[in-house]
């Protein structure tokens, strides 16, 4: 069983864009969770894994591949589905599908027939193989990403955000499908939904700014800030005070008022009540401990 | 509003370095514009000349047209390609203003760019190596004018047009295309029109005004050409306004189909149906449900990557299969390879000849037609489809995914390059179906697979490869597709164009080698094909190489910059990249000093500029030589060795040469051909002599006389020559070839300083401090007058020669046949000439079929023989009825034939021409042989062009003009003229009036194109073909038919009489030879005093009609007669010397033709009246007793008439 192992990565892009900074993970053979805000450079470390980009410090280790060095050892044993794509609109999804499995090294005419159909089965595809890709949906060609990261029985797959755009069912399947795979494969998954890393994650890395906040399994980290989560509904108006007295990691609105989410360390009074603490309120306590760190730092 | 967005619209561009990017590129073109339009073939113009300012501009304007349509095109669809649209048009903004706006802005920007042009021409006429001479006065004006007025209405038109197919198509290719497409369209246009006659409708609608402008000042005289500026008036000023009508109307109607939405509804409504369709298929019975279920449940089966090289193979061959595919399926693709074809089909193939016939569908000439007509879209296409391949997947941003897979940068590339190559490899197989149809349909079935196949796959496509390589790379490496394109025009010209004015013009260092040299059905490629392959190698491995630098930097991840791209090359650099690279190394090194040794070792290279020294250093040191007398030759006895098969000959040659002279002569100066390949073993004299080899580098030779050539007196002279063919040069020669060797009296040793090896552009001549060359001695020369056709060397020769050849070729020289005999397996003929013949012979050896027949004049028969290649029989009895009627002819009207044979040999298509030598005849297997000839409508040219050749055994032969002014009315004009008669006889009038007509226009055609004074007729200078050829036929013509054919024949009959070399009367009393003078003299002779003025007009002055038939209409008398009122324009100009046209009196006989049409609409003259005309407008009436059907003006063609379109009127009211 293979580990991926990543120490220092740093990535500066030209127009100063810090999206990588002194990243360090190791991630085990299951489903591993990345969460993170827009722009935290989650894609950024999955394209650098992909071996789709040049860090400019530190290493990736998959087992005992040097992923930098050798590239092309590693995407052989790579699935990838980025977060955009496209695709050649008329050619349809069972052609190019067939084609990049050519390219990935399939060349035994019979397995490739096999396991394209199997994957247009798998991801409910199958049905409209013939039709050119430009007239699918978002969610079809989501699937068709989906189909084509898994083309080579991967040892290492990414999927960035690979969720989105998709009904509910074809989610569920989805998940289902990962979940079959992580048995034997390092997953990683990236996101913005909480849930979806709760559902299917054995760990997980809460990445902003370039920085891991956190890594660990979701569950413990439910459990580490168990009882340090509190609530309490406010007016609108009154968000701004509350702000300044406490570490607000997340408001919704409720009937017209606010209801807001804090994390201290002990009972903050003040009408807060406690509540059970779920994955988001991990994320969020994370995502903003981090940015209160930042205020306080001017 | 709209003021906003032009000012938006400016801004951005200011901003965007393209625009700058154009400016320089326009601004470095325009500096050489002129020369490189030009050509250096500006004549006596200046080079600041406004109107050659203003034809630069016109051409530049439309060779560059790829820019208006870069700018325009996306000025609006930008936008689309940004998907900003959405946001765009959301905007409260009128359409019109968003059109008007973009349109304006990008218009003034684009003003802005093609301002270059003027500015550049300025600074490349200001260039210090211009000569001071070529160039007037500086005059900001004649830049500005020509810019405001031709240019810019150009781009109004252009951009308008392209703005709007932008606008509309919202596709970056038709962008991209439309300016080329635009030019090609317009270029086929131009050819369509070439037939036409009409240079007001031409002048009218030619957008960039190129044509236009010498159409308006085709009358201009020099003085004016160099001085006046073009008016925008008339003809000019109406194409201008015509063309920026039609720009605005194009943008109105722009503007009225531009829809201002996001989604058009067309495409919106088929979204629609598409998603209707869906939902009906989801409505899937339970059973298909729970099967999908199952599948779905199922494990996910294993596969097991190949790597190595099967599966490589395998994935290059798919890659191969699916860039193929991906081409084919572009519409694009379509929409180029339907515009090719279209050219095919419109412009069909051109079997026409330079003399007014087609050839038959031979498949050399429909192979190079269909590689003339459609090279333009192969280039188009991989210029296209290489940057649409390499960027396939960025475009559709399907990178992300490729970029992962386990597929090398090399395969991948390499499959795509392999998918375009196969792609032109499919349209080559079309094509050459396509040019098997045609010949079918034209009853040829002669198909020659093997030749369309090297015309294709041999001549062509190693070209394809090295530009798909080369586009390929330039596309990785640019890694901006537009861009890229640009830089691989550039790359191309410097490399070719560029490295041959840098005076690197050896094939090692311009790219791609040079051209391999026309097809000929005797010899094939011949020994031109090794080298050609040998230099393909060579470059091939030579881009091989680079392709492998852009395998190495190819984008591949989500970082393209170069640093980062240099930093992973080096990981690229896998064993195969290695092994490729190193292989290709390995044999360009190899191939590339194969060639070294062959072209610089084993023979001499010499560069141009090397070459052009060595002409112009022979010029400067031996000239001055030409003042010692030296001897003639009076006879040639050669015992020559041919090898065709190793390219070689030796050849043992005794001269008897003589001293016409009053002086004794102490050296004789003797030239050897200048060409490596020929070596004179050695060179002796009866006597003995000394060899000065001071000038042996020129082939030059001094032999110093032990005892000098006493006045009278003759020697010996005895000679070895080898020509040895030993690897290949870097330009080979034609001298002696597999199969059709053509060796003329010039290839041996010649007496004294030869004039042909001169130099001859006057440009380059005067690099060296030379003056212009003189075309031709003047009349009155009094050295010149002593010499004929060889340059003094010996005019009258006894001839005695044995050839040997190979077994399976025959030879054909002058002279009878003495003896001929095989020995050792190799063949011998022996011909000698029983009488003096000119010193103008010829050797051919090749492996020909023999047409004998026999002419029985009076006496013994003369044996007809026409050698040709086997098939070339199309024309075969054409050519035997050509030289019997001849014969015929010219010795009842002229003098005996002189010899007791005549042959005719079919030679390499390499002369492109025919030839008379004594008793022989040379003719290019592309001349008469193939041509295919209808005889209801062809004129019978094979028959003219053997009629005319027969003509100079005695135009030539029997009388040898002097070397002066005229000469080539003699021998030329008189041969057209006799042909003329022979082909009178044998042929209708209407064909001859065909040929009479064809001449007219081949003459009106050639002087409007040349820029060096024409001169009389009797005065005619070298390379004056449309004077000697064309006129001298039309005002022979003429002349025969003032004063009768029988008048004409008598007077050349005295002047052959009096003139012919061998017993001519006054030849004999003088060492001079005849010139036009004494020709004119025997004409006036027999010239009524009434007709005198004609000779002074058709031979010793340039005359020029401008005849019209204003209006003509008829009125019934009576039953039996019928009135017919004419009014006639008439202008008569003479031409001076230079080059005015000035308005002549008129006191000239003009005809009137008037026709009837019978029943079956076939028409008859009816009347043919001489009429006296001295005023410039006439009307006429006259009397017929049949119904008039057409009024013809000068229906014998005896006028030059500029424009013979208005001479006649049909009365078309029956």
């Amino acid at each position: 069983m293979e580990t991926l192992t990543i120490s220092g990565l740093s990535k500066t892009y030209t127009n100063g864009v810090q999206a990588l900074s002194n990243v360090s993970l190791t991630i085990p053979v299951g489903m591993f969770g990345l969460l993170g805000p827009n722009g935290a450079g989650k894609s950024t470390f999955m394209r650098t894994i992909a071996t789709l980009q040049e860090p400019d410090k530190g290493t990736i280790i998959l087992g005992e591949t040097d992923v930098l060095k050798n590239k092309h050892q590693v995407r052989k044993k790579l699935g990838y589905l980025p977060q955009e794509f496209g695709v050649y609109p008329r050619v349809s999804a069972d052609v190019l599908l067939n084609h990049l499995a050519v390219l990935k090294g399939i060349t035994n005419k019979k397995e490739r027939t096999e396991i394209v159909k199997a994957l247009l089965y798998k991801t409910n595809l199958y049905e409209k193989r013939k039709k050119n890709l430009g007239s699918y949906s978002g969610g079809m060609k989501q699937r068709f990403g989906i189909a084509q990261a898994l083309l080579l029985n991967p040892t290492l797959l990414i999927v960035d955000e690979p969720t989105a755009g998709l009904d509910p069912a074809e989610r569920n399947r989805f998940h289902n499908l990962l979940n079959e795979l992580s048995a034997a494969t390092i997953v990683i998954l990236s996101t913005h939904i909480v849930e979806d890393v709760k559902e299917l994650c054995t760990s997980m890395a809460i990445i902003c700014n370039g920085k891991v906040l956190l890594t660990g399994n979701p569950l413990q980290a439910i459990e580490d800030i168990k009882g340090k989560i509190f609530s309490k509904v406010i007016k609108k108006s009154q968000h701004e005070t509350y702000n300044e007295q406490y570490t607000i990691i997340a408001d919704r609105l409720f009937q017209g008022n606010t209801v807001i989410h804090i994390f201290s360390d002990g009972d903050p009074g003040n009408g807060f009540k406690p509540v059970e603490a779920d994955l988001s309120d991990v994320y969020f306590s994370q995502i903003f401990g981090q940015f209160t760190s930042v205020k306080k730092q001017y | 509003m709209l003021f906003e967005i032009f000012k938006f619209e400016i801004n951005y561009r200011i901003r965007q370095y393209n625009t700058y990017l154009y400016f320089i590129i326009l601004f470095l073109f325009s500096i050489v514009a002129v020369d490189f339009i030009f050509e250096g073939q500006l004549g006596p113009l200046k080079r600041n000349a406004p109107i050659i300012i203003a034809r630069t501009m016109g051409i530049s304007s439309a060779l560059l047209l790829m820019i208006p349509s870069m700018i325009m095109g996306v000025a609006v669809l930008r936008d689309f390609d940004h998907q900003m649209e959405s946001l765009q048009f959301v905007n409260p903004i009128k359409k019109s203003d968003y059109l008007l706006g973009r349109f304006l802005g990008s218009f003034v920007i684009l003003v802005f760019i093609f301002t270059a042009i003027p500015f550049g021409m300025m600074v490349g006429d200001r260039m210090p190596w211009h000569d001071p001479d070529k160039l007037i006065p500086f005059d900001f004006w004649h830049y500005l004018q020509p810019f405001l007025f031709l240019v810019v209405p150009t781009l109004f038109f252009s951009g308008s047009l392209f703005f709007v197919t932008g606008a509309l198509s919202r596709k970056l290719l038709i962008v991209y295309i439309q300016g080329f497409f635009f030019l090609i369209v317009y270029l086929v246009a131009i050819n369509l029109a070439k037939g036409s006659d009409n240079p007001f409708l031409t002048g009218l609608l030619e957008p960039f005004t190129f044509q236009t402008v010498p159409i308006v000042t085709s009358s201009w005289s020099v003085i004016e050409r160099n001085t006046a500026i073009v008016p925008i008036t008339g003809m000019l000023l109406y194409n201008r306004l015509l063309w920026i009508a039609l720009g605005m109307l194009t943008l109105v109607i722009g503007h009225h189909l531009f829809s201002f939405h996001v989604v058009r509804d067309k495409a919106a409504s088929r979204k629609k149906k598409k998603a209707g369709e869906t939902e009906n298929k989801k409505l899937n019975p339970c059973t298909m449900e729970n099967q999908l279920q199952q599948a779905q449940s199922a494990p996910m089966p294993l596969v097991f990557p190949q790597t190595g090289i099967q599966a490589n193979v395998v994935q290059l061959y798919h890659l191969t299969l699916f860039s193929y595919k991906s081409i084919v399926a572009a519409i694009s693709f379509w929409a180029i390879v339907l515009c090719g074809m279209g050219i095919l089909f419109i412009n069909s193939f051109n079997l026409g000849t330079s003399y007014g016939v087609n050839n038959v569908p031979a498949t050399y000439i429909i192979a190079g037609e269909l590689v003339e007509l459609t090279w333009i879209f192969f280039v188009a296409i991989i210029l296209f489809y290489s940057g649409e391949l390499v960027w396939k997947e960025r475009d559709t941003r399907i990178n992300l995914l490729f970029d992962t897979l386990p597929i090398s940068n090399l395969i991948n590339l390499s499959g795509k390059f392999l998918g375009l190559m196969l792609t032109l490899v499919l349209l080559i197989f079309t094509m050459i179906g396509t040019g098997m149809l045609f010949q079918s349909l034209h009853g040829y079935y002669e198909y020659e697979l093997d030749v369309y196949f090297a015309a294709f796959f041999v001549e062509v496509f190693p070209f394809l490869i090295l530009l798909g390589i080369v586009c390929f790379v330039s596309q990785v490496l640019v890694n901006n597709k537009y861009l890229a394109h640009l830089v691989v025009l550039i790359f191309i010209g410097i490399s070719t164009v560029g490295c041959r004015v840098l005076g690197l013009d050896h094939g090692l260092i311009t790219f791609g080698g040079s051209l391999l040299t026309t097809y000929s059905d005797m010899n094939g490629y011949g020994h031109f094909l090794k080298p050609y392959l040998w230099f393909k190698v060579y470059w091939i491995s030579f881009s091989l190489l680079l392709f492998m630098i852009a395998v190495l930097f190819s984008v591949r991840g989500t970082e393209a910059g170069f640093r980062r791209r240099w930093q992973q090359s080096r990981v690229q650099l896998t064993a195969p990249v290695k092994r490729i690279s190193m292989t290709a190394i390995i044999i360009l090194i190899l191939s590339g000093g194969y060639i070294f040794y062959n072209t610089n070792i084993v023979n001499r290279y010499a560069s141009r500029a090397t070459q052009h020294k060595y002409r112009a250093k022979y010029e400067q040191l031996l000239k001055p030589l030409t003042s010692l007398p030296q001897p003639r030759i009076a006879a040639v006895n050669l015992n020559l060795d041919l090898y065709p098969g190793e390219r070689a000959y030796s050849v043992k040659g005794q001269y008897i040469l003589f001293n016409p002279a009053e002086k004794a002569i102490n050296e004789i100066h003797i030239q050897k051909l200048p060409a490596d390949q020929v070596q004179l073993e050695y060179l002796t004299v009866e006597g003995g002599a000394i060899l000065d080899s001071t000038y042996n580098y020129y082939g030059y030779h001094i032999l110093k006389l032990n005892q000098p050539l006493q006045p009278g007196d003759s020697l010996k002279m005895e000679f070895k020559q080898h020509f040895t063919s030993i690897g290949f040069a870097e330009r080979p020669n034609t001298f002696v070839v597999y199969n059709g060797t053509f060796l003329d009296n010039y290839h041996f040793p010649t007496i004294g300083y030869n004039q042909d090896i001169e130099l001859e552009d006057a440009t380059i001549r005067a690099e060296f401090g030379l003056k212009p060359q003189l075309k031709r001695a003047k009349i009155n020369d009094s050295a010149a007058l002593l010499e004929g056709k060889s340059n003094g060397d010996g005019e009258e020769i006894d001839f005695e020669i044995i050839v040997s050849t190979d077994y399976n070729q025959s030879v054909v020289a002058p002279g009878n046949l003495k003896k001929t005999w095989a020995e050792q397996g190799r063949r011998y003929f022996h011909f000698a000439s029983d009488k003096p013949i000119s010193n103008f012979y010829a050797i051919l050896s090749a492996r020909y079929e023999v047409l004998r027949k026999f002419w029985y004049p009076d006496k013994e028969n003369i044996a007809m023989e026409i050698y040709y290649h086997s098939g070339h029989i199309f024309n075969l009895d054409r050519m035997m009825n050509g030289m019997k009627q001849s014969l015929g002819y010219y010795s009842k009207h002229f003098s005996p034939y002189q010899y007791q044979q005549m042959r005719i040999a079919e030679t390499p298509a390499y002369s492109g021409r025919g030839q008379s030598f004594p008793g022989l005849i040379s003719i290019s297997e592309n001349v008469g042989f193939i041509m295919d000839i209808d005889d209801t409508t062809d004129m019978d040219m094979p028959f003219f062009i053997v009629a005319h050749e027969m003509a100079h055994q005695w135009w030539g032969d029997q009388v040898n003009p002097a070397n002066v002014q005229g000469k080539t009315m003699v021998s030329e004009s008189l041969a057209q003229y006799s042909a003329l008669m022979v082909f009178k006889k044998e042929f209708s009038e209407q064909k001859v009036k065909k040929l009479l007509r064809w001449n007219m226009r081949q003459y009106l055609k050639y002087r409007s194109g040349k820029a060096m004074h024409e001169t009389p007729l009797s005065l005619v200078g070298s390379k004056q073909e449309y004077i000697h050829y064309n006129k001298g036929m039309i005002n022979l013509n003429a002349l025969q038919h003032y004063i009768s054919e029988d008048s004409v024949n008598k007077a050349l009959q005295r002047f052959i009489r009096d003139w012919n070399s061998y017993t001519g009367l006054k030849k004999q009393r003088t060492d001079r030879y005849p010139t036009t003078n004494d020709l004119l003299g025997y004409f006036r002779d027999v010239t009524a005093d009434s007709m005198q003025h004609i000779i002074q007009d058709l031979f010793a002055s340039v005359i020029l009609y401008d005849n019209k038939l204003r209006h003509a209409e008829y009125e019934k008398v009576s039953e039996k007669q019928y009135s017919v009122t004419v009014t006639l324009d008439m202008k008569k100009m003479r031409i001076d010397s230079l080059g005015n046209e000035n308005s002549a009196a008129i006191k000239d006989w003009i005809e009137l033709g008037i026709y009837s049409e019978d029943v079956h609409g076939k028409e008859n003259l009816v009347l043919l009246k001489k009429i006296m005309i001295n005023s410039t407008q006439t009307t006429l009436k006259l009397f017929v007793p049949q119904k008039p059907a057409k009024v013809v003006l000068d229906p014998n063609l005896l006028l030059i008439d500029k424009n013979m379109a208005d001479n006649e009127k049909s009365f078309n009211n029956l």
